[in-house]
């Protein structure tokens, strides 16, 4: 039986940080309400920046975060300020803007191809990093280290935003512009710059997740399709702008690929997973975890 | 009389175009469409494949520069081969739209592709339904030159060539080190290529007395094959057999070593295992990997060093078994249109059909001449056996199969020694 509980840590492990990328995500939906496409770009550009902080400093994969959520926060930021902003304001009437989707797609496009074009089609990962093939061993059984950080990682961000949501000035201002823009707006909230804090803040998570992947995972550009997809499942599993939703959203996931397969083989187990997808949206459409209105 | 002059002048233009228009047909087309031959070339640019498609692209790149250096098809006049790239993403679909779009707008006289059996088999319908000839340097699904096409010639050794090599070299390494192997785990990817694989092996299996223990297909776009290795790990199989591409191969292979899965031997299908980021990316914990591949870089054949030395300096790293199809398909679509002396598809077709080449720039694969059968394979494609290993110069794939190509003084390590 010591099978089915290394699967089920394994399980849990993998599904949190399935979690936790597919959080950045969930976190932009909560405020912009925009489905952003280019989050699994988002992803492999976090995963490089890690890469790169990683073998220029040669410092241990986690002390990169110093490096990697500043540089993603930015980032987010500021490609939403430039790029999204814009046709947002041409869009403002509209509660889910339909363009803004198409912009985010248009994002990922480039990035994935600049990366392309700028690093080459090579799949790289950190030979040398004090994770790498790490194992624990108790009992026969073998639990991943690395795997174990990123679970550790997932629940200390996801718990910290959705405290830095509840209790601090801007957390209850993003809150407020989630809710009602309009009304936000005449509270005096600058909503466009709650927009651009959202985003910076959804990315700086989805660097987060870069370096919990980057230890046991390889870089190459195209790599945000893989998690892209997962995370899409999970945010309407767990339900669309729910912190704990995505969590768990990715521990299911993560239970479903780990145990699934000991019964059937792999690729049924990722049918099982889309099945579910299917189930939840006609039978719970706001989601496993999801209330009707938003926060 | 008074002749009309302004219904002359009408009827002297009219009569102008109409023989401009009549005769339009019978003109020789413009020197300049003449002079270049339009290969459409549709593979994996980005998505899951985009590093092999990446490296088909270069071979070809390389190969279509020294034949335009060289003076182009000189009996097309010095004619030029012109690339066209279309991007399949891997996706069938994509290369079957991208097959029409090739042939009714680019106008292509050839098609070359697509790398993924799965696209290359629905793209090579559409090529036969125009007529007009589809190079296939490398696509093992064995169906592509099975559907009783006359456009379809395909260079690289189909894949029920590659199992039963792997199977006689798994019986050659028992009776060498005296070790009996009975086990055998199958893991492949979902894909046609895996699934090809695994059949022919379930039946050679078989036929050879072994016991299949696992036969797991996973999908090639698992982000955690952990849940794979624990199958591996419990059956406990003496060999284990895999068809990976290259972002699965480098997870695989780092997850069997940190479950330290204890195995005889393993045995790869080279795709992602002969990947050039692989070695890097997996380090020692590719060390004793078996893998087939087509070409090695110690292959012993004239030129085949130079080109790989070129090969390296202009890309970074060296040719492997895909890029040499490739590469070796640019100079047999060459040889075929300087006996075609024609742009028209069915002489060109008629010309691939005629192949029989041995020797030229081109012939640096492992085995000594390209002739296709009357299905469009050639006959002669043959597969090797390498193993990963470090002779205290890094990781590097060594030639071990046929021992008659197996380079000197090397002796494969099996069974694996415990890590």
């Amino acid at each position: 039986m010591n099978f089915i509980l290394e699967g089920t840590i394994n399980g849990i492990l993998m599904g949190s940080i399935y979690g936790l990328t597919a959080l950045g995500l969930t976190v932009i939906f909560g405020v912009l309400k925009v489905i952003n496409f280019a989050h699994g770009s988002l992803i492999m550009v976090s995963m490089y920046v890690a890469y790169w902080a990683i073998i220029f400093t040669g410092v241990h994969p986690y002390i990169a975060l110093i490096i990697v959520v500043p540089v993603m926060y930015f980032f987010g930021y500021y490609l939403q300020d430039i790029i999204i902003k814009p046709i947002f304001k041409a869009e403002k009437d509209i509660r889910e803007p339909i363009t803004v989707i198409i912009v985010t797609t248009g994002v990922w496009y480039i990035l994935d191809n600049l990366t392309l074009l700028i690093f080459g089609p090579q799949y790289r990962n950190i030979q040398n990093n004090p994770l790498r093939g790490k194992m624990l061993e108790i009992g026969d059984m073998l639990i991943s280290v690395p795997k174990l950080w990123g679970f550790i990682t997932a629940v200390i961000t996801a718990s910290a935003i959705y405290w830095f949501l509840q209790k601090t000035r801007t957390g209850r201002a993003i809150r407020a512009t989630s809710l009602d823009r309009e009304a936000a707006s005449l509270m005096g909230i600058n909503q466009f710059k709650i927009y651009n804090i959202a985003f910076g803040i959804g990315t700086a998570i989805v660097g987060i997740s870069a370096v919990t992947l980057v230890p046991f995972y390889n870089i190459f550009p195209t790599v945000g399709v893989l998690f892209d997809i997962k995370g899409f499942i999970i945010v309407v599993l767990g339900g669309l702008g729910s912190i704990g939703g995505a969590i768990l959203g990715g521990i299911i996931i993560g239970l479903i690929e780990s145990i699934a397969p000991m019964f059937m083989t792999a690729t049924w187990a990722e049918a099982i997973v889309y099945g579910l997808f299917l189930v939840v949206l006609f039978v719970k459409p706001s989601g496993l975890f999801g209330v009707k209105y938003d926060w | 009389m008074k002749i009309d002059i302004r219904l002359m002048g009408k009827l002297t233009v009219f009569f102008t175009i109409f023989a401009f228009v009549a005769v339009l047909p019978l003109l020789p087309a413009s020197a300049a469409a003449e002079n270049v031959v339009k290969v459409g070339n549709i593979i994996p640019l980005s998505g899951p494949s985009a590093s092999v498609g990446q490296q088909g692209k270069q071979a070809r790149e390389m190969a279509v520069a020294e034949i335009n250096a060289a003076g182009g098809i000189k009996s097309l006049g010095g004619a030029k081969l012109q690339m066209i790239y279309a991007d399949s993403e891997s996706k069938p679909e994509k290369g079957v739209a991208e097959a029409e779009r090739l042939i009714n707008t680019e106008k292509v006289n050839v098609l070359t592709g697509c790398w993924n059996s799965a696209v290359t088999y629905p793209t090579t319908a559409v090529s036969e339904r125009y007529g007009i000839p589809f190079i296939v340097p490398v696509s093992v699904a064995d169906k592509i030159t099975e559907q009783g096409f006359k456009t379809v010639f395909r260079i690289a050794a189909k894949d029920s060539w590659w199992t039963r090599d792997q199977f006689a070299f798994l019986k050659d390494m028992e009776k060498e080190f005296k070790t009996s192997v009975k086990k055998l785990a199958f893991v492949y990817e979902n894909g046609d290529w895996g699934k090809g694989f695994a059949e022919q092996w379930k039946a050679l299996a078989k036929k050879g007395g072994y016991k299949v223990v696992l036969d797991e297909p996973y999908p090639s776009t698992s982000t955690d094959l952990s849940p794979v290795v624990q199958k591996i790990r419990r059956v406990r199989p003496d060999v284990l057999m895999l068809v990976s591409n290259a972002a699965d191969a480098i997870l695989l292979t780092n997850t069997l070593a940190e479950y330290k899965v204890k195995l005889k031997a393993i045995i790869a299908s080279g795709g992602g295992h002969a990947d050039p980021s692989f070695l890097k990316a997996t380090g020692k914990n590719a060390r004793y990997l078996f893998d087939i591949v087509e070409w090695e870089t110690d292959v012993n054949k004239p030129g085949a060093k130079e080109a790989n030395a070129k090969y390296k300096a202009k890309y970074g790293y060296n040719l492997a078994g895909e890029a040499v199809d490739a590469y070796l398909a640019m100079y047999v679509l060459k040889d075929a249109l300087e006996r075609a002396g024609s742009l028209d598809p069915a002489k060109i077709i008629k010309a691939l059909a005629a192949t029989n080449l041995t020797s030229g720039p081109g012939m640096i694969v492992g085995y000594d001449a390209v002739e296709f059968g009357k299905d469009g394979q050639n006959k002669h494609a043959a597969l090797i056996m390498v193993q990963v290993n470090d002779l205290g110069k890094g990781l590097e794939r060594i030639t071990v199969w046929p021992k008659n190509a197996r380079r000197s003084g090397y002796t494969p390590v099996f069974p694996m020694p415990n890590k």
